[in-house]
Order: structure tokens, then sequence, then C-alpha cells
């Protein structure tokens, strides 16, 4: 009798945990969920732009990481079945996503915080929200005075002997690779995709980890696992913070950004628009620099007098470093040649 | 006593009238019993696992072959598939040469010392397999413990790269996977009697051939249990060769992945699916012949 | 006799090495999770309960812990009886179409687990799944039966249908017969089935990387993603927790086991 009465309890209880979880799913006003790349520059951006903008629209911000948000945009966008609102990705994403109507046309008439912001900042799917530099770091005690200065050393085994990483993504490494080959800077674009893979054939066998993620290459510098690799800058001054032995150059770094963009049929649509204006306001944006070596999106930030000068001169969008720099094109990226290279390179990986 | 007294009067009277009504409407009630848990496995497993199939020989709203010829034709398919069994095997092997050890000092070691090698078998066991993967990561790092260990004894002057790569893959993968060797071999080695083995020597042969002679060919059909289930497990790893394989050690599952994820290419992912399936279920129909289902998977 | 030591000898250095292979990652977690430091070098060069506020901290993390208990609970409560229910047909039924049922419910063991999270992952992106709690649920209930099944199939094994049958036979009928006569007995191998289902559920990652995310990402996703991203001992942390958990209920299953007669 009594175990009867246990056993329907249990199924009743079941039943009730099932569908509680149900409509706690179904629930969703005033919050939304965020996703960016994880590491420092996720911790940085809470405490620069996420937690003030909560604070300010009355939000909760869930936050998620993907380094790669491509395949999520896609999975969430062809089943129709989103749970993410705004990504934080490369403008890439954002475009060819849109192309693809995985992306909600960005409403600019509700984004007047970009107003002010030069066309080439924006998409009809996205806005800048930072800017970020893929450079060449390295571990000073490695090289006894004479560290790589270019990719060409960065390629060169002989004179920089040292265990190497480099991303496990084509974005920026094929540019690299072009510039170790001596293409120049300003005749990059449109890659020459088989020299870059032919290039970077030439690299393999040094390259003893393929990084995935910020925070992995972090972790290669900062454990002693390599002693050069291509890494985003703000992370290196993330360890060089935390007494790391590194350093880097922005010497043919490739200058990137991300912008925000919105998924297709976001569950929480309207609080998501409200909050890609919130995040790109300067005042917000010109916190950022404060927490991490990353330049704001909005270029006014640098008006609101938040940002002090020595700072402005360590960021990678400051004229004097953006000059030795590379300037990314997402135009080549999101053409379908740049797709073509995408795909490409897990066949290169496995060979 | 009274309990078999029923048990037979009741046995008789069923045997000398079998109501087929009755017969029938207890396969009823079995089936009836039986029917939530099929359906689960029904909606998803076998529906999916047969639109799988379907996929795999569609192509532009036609049939065709057209994703299995990529498999045998393409470097990159026909690389990951050969990885994939490389790594299996050398996993199989390796947790067979660590596992059979293991297995017979816990059969003939005392209880008390059985228990505590099972137990140390058994803790890594019910330890997720992310967290393990954190765990070789520190150890096998280029300045991690083990690294600094094989320096500092002077084995060798340069860190190894033990870690990111098919190495670091395969270590991982055989911690993971030794349990499921050590467990069917124990099982079977248990059941082993003793006194068959003392007759052995009682009879003089050497301590090393009564153990080829009688103790080993006694052991093989948990040896089969345990190569089988390691082999197929590895055959379908995913998680420890995403993580500390350094991104270039693709296995098949994770061709899959990418494939539905990167390019939502449901084609080419179903066929490599099926290829795989097919693989491990010859596997297991083999084995099946040899040693009976339960048993290879009561360890799992 | 010297050359017969000197073999044991080697033999028993040889079962210690690989039992130290097998332990020694497990409890390398334990001080890793009380660094000071959020790098991979060990030893730590100092300690402090850093990771585990970042744990508790978190409401992501919280988040996620809680979404796997829910469905750890819930996968332990819906798999256990219908679990029972086959397990208790299977031992009853002779009918050969019983047999092809028993290895149907076996697939899930034997299907890997990448095609069985494809699968998954397809039929619930076409129902509407995709991410929900009641999702994770059901997908793990599956991935557990086999566990429930087997534990409880052994445990009816050794039990003595007759007494069901004296039971039947003084007239109750036959679902409370099984309720006050068989279950009770075979309690202690239905417990071990719900435990096996709650780890597996708990533990379970390579579906949950298909079918959770969002507000409804389990702990195991959000350990692998923090694990691909990250890397910081927080992982340690959880890890020790969910080993010390896992620990437990093993012992609770064991002492379940002692208990029962034979």
């Amino acid at each position: 009798m009594k175990q009867t009465h246990g056993l329907k309890t249990l199924m009743g209880t079941s039943v009730v945990v099932v569908g509680a979880m149900g409509m706690s799913h179904a629930m969703a006003a005033g919050q939304i969920t965020f996703v960016s790349q994880g590491g420092a520059y996720q911790e940085a951006q809470t405490v620069a732009i996420l937690d003030p903008v909560a604070e300010a629209l009355g939000i909760t911000i869930h936050q998620e990481s993907a380094p790669d948000a491509w395949p999520m945009i896609r999975t969430q966008g062809t089943t129709g079945q989103a749970v993410w609102d705004v990504v934080d990705t490369p403008p890439l994403n954002c475009v060819r996503g849109g192309n693809q109507e995985l992306i909600e046309p960005l409403d600019f008439s509700r984004v007047p915080n970009a107003e002010s912001m030069p066309e080439e900042y924006k998409t009809p799917y996205s806005v800048a929200y930072e800017f970020y530099s893929s450079v060449l770091a390295y571990n000073p005690d490695a090289f006894d005075g004479n560290p790589p200065e270019t990719w060409e050393d960065f390629w060169n085994v002989e004179e920089f002997p040292g265990n190497r990483a480099l991303r496990n993504h084509p974005l920026g490494t094929l540019e690299a690779a072009l510039l170790a080959d001596g293409v120049a800077a300003e005749e990059l674009y449109p890659l020459d995709v088989d020299r870059a893979f032919e290039k970077l054939e030439e690299l393999k066998p040094h390259i003893s980890t393929w990084w995935t993620s910020g925070g992995q290459s972090a972790q290669l510098l900062y454990d002693g696992e390599v002693d050069m690799l291509m890494m985003w800058n703000g992370r290196v001054s993330a360890i060089m913070d935390e007494g790391a032995n590194a350093d880097f150059t922005y010497n043919e770094g490739i200058l990137q950004n991300t912008h925000l963009c919105i998924i297709k049929g976001a569950p929480n649509l309207d609080t998501a628009i409200e909050f890609v204006n919130a995040a790109i306001d300067p005042q917000y944006q010109a916190n950022l620099p404060l927490h991490i070596d990353y330049g704001p999106g909005n270029p006014a930030a640098f008006d609101t007098g938040k940002i002090p000068d020595e700072r402005a001169r360590e960021l990678p969008s400051y004229p004097d470093n953006a000059e030795r720099q590379v300037l990314m094109s997402y135009e080549w990226w999101s053409s379908s040649e740049g797709e073509q290279a995408e795909r490409r390179w897990l066949e290169f990986m496995q060979q | 006593m009274k309990a078999t007294a029923i048990h037979d009067r009741y046995a008789a009277g069923s045997a000398i009238d079998p109501s087929l009504r009755h017969r029938r409407r207890e396969h009823v009630l079995m089936l009836l019993l039986m029917s939530p848990a099929v359906l689960v496995v029904f909606a998803l497993l076998l529906v999916p696992l047969s639109w799988l199939i379907v996929q795999s020989v569609y192509a532009d709203g036609a049939f065709s072959l057209e994703h299995y010829q990529r498999i045998f034709t393409e470097g990159i398919y026909w690389n990951t598939f050969y990885l994939t069994f490389r790594i299996s095997v050398i996993v199989t092997l390796l947790a067979l040469l660590m596992g059979y050890p293991i297995a017979y000092a816990a059969s003939i070691l005392p209880k008390r010392w059985a228990m505590l090698i099972l137990a140390l078998v058994i803790l890594p066991f019910w330890t997720s397999v992310l967290v393990r993967a954190y765990a070789w990561l520190i150890l096998l790092q280029r300045s991690g413990v083990v690294n600094q260990t094989l320096m500092a004894s002077g084995i060798t002057d340069e860190p190894l790269a033990l870690m990111h790569n098919e190495l670091g893959t395969i270590i991982a993968t055989v911690h993971i996977l030794l349990p499921f060797m050590v467990l069917p071999l124990y099982a079977t080695m248990q059941k082993i009697p003793q006194d068959l083995v003392q007759a052995g020597s009682s009879l003089g042969g050497s301590p090393l051939h009564v153990f080829m002679r009688v103790f080993f060919p006694l052991s093989l059909s948990g040896v089969m249990a345990g190569m089988t289930l390691v082999f197929v497990l590895c055959l379908g790893f995913y998680i420890t060769p995403e993580l500390v394989g350094g991104g270039r050690t693709v296995m098949a599952s994770m061709l899959v992945s990418r494939n539905i994820q990167l390019y939502s290419d449901w084609g080419a992912a179903s066929a490599v699916s099926v290829v795989l399936l097919i693989c491990v279920l010859i596997i297991f129909y083999v084995v099946s012949r040899l040693v009976p289902l339960e048993k290879i998977l009561g360890a799992k | 006799m010297t050359k017969l030591s000197l073999g044991r000898f080697v033999f028993i250095g040889y079962v210690v090495l690989v039992l130290l292979f097998l332990i020694l990652p497990v409890l390398i977690v334990l001080p890793m999770s009380f660094s000071d430091s959020r790098f991979l070098s060990f030893p730590p060069s100092s300690f402090s309960f850093r990771w585990y506020e970042a744990f508790f901290g978190s409401p992501g993390w919280m988040a996620a812990a809680r979404t796997s208990l829910i469905v750890a609970f819930a996968t332990a409560l819906i798999a256990t009886p219908i679990g029972v229910a086959a397990a208790y047909a299977i031992n009853c039924s002779t009918h050969r179409l019983m047999r092809y049922l028993k290895i149907v419910l076996l697939l899930p063991l034997i299907v890997p687990i990448i095609i069985v999270a494809t699968g998954v992952f397809f039929i619930y992106a076409l129902s509407g799944m995709l991410y929900t709690i009641p999702g994770l649920i059901m997908a793990d209930v599956m991935l557990a039966l086999p566990y429930v099944i087997t534990a409880v199939t052994a445990g009816l094994h050794g039990f003595d249908q007759t007494q069901e049958m004296v039971a039947r036979s003084l007239g109750m009928n036959r679902f409370r017969s099984f309720m006050t006569v068989t279950l009770p007995q075979i309690m202690p191998s239905v417990v071990t089935g719900a435990i096996f289902a709650f780890i597996q559920a708990l533990d379970e990652t390579m579906v949950a990387l298909f079918i959770s995310g969002g507000q409804n990402q389990t702990l195991t996703v959000r350990m692998f993603t923090a694990l691909r991203d990250e890397i910081d001992p927080t992982i340690a942390a959880i890890s020790t927790l969910l080993t010390a958990t896992s620990f437990a209920l093993v012992m609770l299953m064991v002492m379940a086991r002692q208990r029962s007669p034979a």
C-alpha cells in the first residue's frame, strides 16, 4: 500500500517537474541572452558594459560564450529555435548570417547611438562593438633580446626556434601567411588562398598547437607551452598583468573588430534592440579600454574624456598603432571566395 | 516449503489446463509493461536512425550514393576514418596490456586487496570525462608534472610534446576506457576456479606454464568482451580528442558534428554516421556469436 | 625461488604503476581546485577558495547546476518506473518478440553516442524540443533505461517468482502483489538502477552538447565550453564537487546492496 502511494507520488512529481520547466522556458521579459567569446575579454566587458547596461535598462543579461559563434547561429536560425538574442561576433558572421536569414536586420531607427558612427562601422545587420588585433605574441625569455618582429620571423624556424601556435581558424591566419610570404599589406585582398595555404603547409610541422579559443591561447603562452603565437592583443596584455613572461608587437597585426547582431527570431527581440543601442553608448563604450586593451567600437567614446591619453595610445585602433597593422576585409571573407577558403581549412588541418 | 508446494500446485494446474486466453492476456500485459520504454527508444533512437540512413543515400532529392562515394574518395574522410581506427586499435591494445594484469591481480589477491584495486578502478569511472580531460591538461602540458618529472630524472633534456596531439588523445582515452576493460576481465577471471589452477601446478607445471595453459584460455571471453567494449566506445569518441587533440586529431565523431554544425551538411554527416554504425554493429554481431551481448554490455 | 619473487616483484610494481595512472589524474584535481592562480601550473603556488567562490557566486554556473540537477532527478524519477516495468516484463515473458525488444532497449548503449546525439538533435529540431528541459529529460531517460533495466533484471533473477504467485493466489491483484511482495525484495537493485540513471543524466555531455543551450544549458555543457574557452580552475572546483557527489551516491548504492539479503 505504502509503496503504491509512493510510486504514484513519484510519477506525479515528475510530471509536475517537467511541466514546470516547460513553463519557465516560455517566460521571458526584461532579459536577454548575450553571447561573447569568453575569458578575459568577456570579464572585462561584463564590468565595463554589460553590468552598467543591465542596471540602466533594468534587465537581466544571461551570458554565454562561444569562440566561434557561427555553428550555433546556423543551428538556431535554420531550426527556427533561437535561444540566443545578441551575439558579439566578427561582422562576417552577421553579414552572411543576415544574407542567409539567420540574423535579424538591425532597425537603426531604434539604435540612435549608432547615428554618429562612421558608415563603415555598420552593416544592415550589425553595428561595431569593439576593435582588437591578432598580433604576434611571444615569451621574451625564449629569445634573449631578439624576439620575432614580423610574420616572416614567425615562419623562420631556423633563426627563431621554439614552439609555435596559431589559431585553428583561417580568419587572420591566412593573412599572416601571405604577409610572411612577402605580400605587401596594401595588396593583401583579395587573398591568394592557394599561396596562403602553401605557406601554411610549410610551417605546419612546427606548429605545436592549433588553439580554438582566446582563453586557450592565453593559457598556452602563460604556461610556457609555446614560445610564440598569434593571439588577440587584449589576451596578451591580460596575462602580462597577471605577471606572465609575455610580450607582443602591433607590427603586422591583423586589425579586426566584432559587431553586435541579433539572432533571427530571438526570444527577446525588443529588449535585444534596446540592449544593442545601450551597449554602443559612448559612455559605456569608453569603459571598455579601462579594463582590457581593446578599442571602443563607437569612436565617440574618445570624446567622453574617460579614456586617458596614455591608455588610448595602447589600443590597437590608435592611429599610430593602426598604421603598423592590416585592416581585415570582412567584405572579402563574406564573399563566396572567403567561404570557400574557410571550408578548405578543415581539409588543411587533417593532412 | 509452503511456497514451493503452492508453486507446484500452481505450475501443475497451468500445465494441465494451459488456458490459451490466459497466456495471450499475459503476453499483452507484458508488452504493455514494455511499451513505455520501447516507445522512448523508438521515438528518440530508431526513428532518427532510419531517417539518417535515408538521408545518407539522398542528394538533391534523388537516390544517390554520392555521400558514400565522397567518404571513399575524398582525402579528408578517408584520413579521418584511418585515424579513428588507428587510435582505437592502439587504445584497445594499451588498455588490454594495462588492464589484464590489474584484473588478474584483483582476482588472485585476498578479498581486501581485490576490493582496494577495484575501488581504484571504479573511482575514475565515476569521474566526469570532462574532469579527466582537465586533469590530463595539467599533467601533460609542456611545463606539466610529467615533463618536470621526466626532466628532473634526466630521462629527457627537452620537454616532450605530450598534449594537444594524437599522443595526448591516446593517453587520455586509455585512461577513460581502462575501467571498461578491467571490469569484464575481472568478472570472468573471478569465476575461474582456483583449484583448477592449483591442480595445474600440482601436476608440476611452472607458474608461467600454468598461467598460459590453464588460466589465460579461460579468461579469453573476458578479453573479448573488454576489447570489444573499449574498441567500440573509442570509435565514437568525441570529447577527449576535441579537448586535448590540439585541433588536428579529427576523429569520425568530430567529422559528423562539424558537418552538421558548421555546414548543415546532413547528407555527409549521415553517411559518416551510417558507416560508423555499420562497423559497430558488425563488431557486436561477430563478438556476440562468441560472448553473450549482456556480458559485454554488463560493465558499461 | 628468487626468480619467482623477482617476477612477482616486477608484476606488483607494474600493477601499482597502472593503478597510479588510473588514480593520479582524479586526485590532482583536488589541490588544483584550491589554487590561487587562474592557470594550470601545478603544484599551485598558493591556496584559496577563489574557484569555489567563482562557482557558487556565478549566476551562470548556478543556473547550469540547477538545470543539471532538475534533469538528473526527473530522469531518475521517470526512467526508474519505466525501466522496472520493462525489466519485469523481460523477466516474466518468454515470448520471442521479447528477445528482440530487449535488444532494442540495449541499443542506446550500442549505438555510438555521437549518432544518438545527431538523431535526437534532428527529432528535436523538427518538434521544437531543442534547448528545452523536457527534451533533455527524455533524451536522458532513453540513455538511462539500459542501466535501470540491467540492474533490475539482475535483481529479479535472484528473486523467487513463486512468492508473488503465492500473493496472487491469496487474492491480491497482480499490481498489488508486485508492490507488496516483489518490489520490497528487489528494492536494492531498483535503487541501484535509479542512482545509475541519476549519475548518467548528471554526467551526460555529448547529447547535451547538441540539445541544451541558452538558459537550459547543463553543467557538463558549460564545463565543456569552459574547458575549451577558459581552462581556469573553476572546473577543478566543480569537478571536486561532482566527484564527491558521484562517490557519495556509489557508497549509498553499496550500502543498499549490503543491506539486501544476499
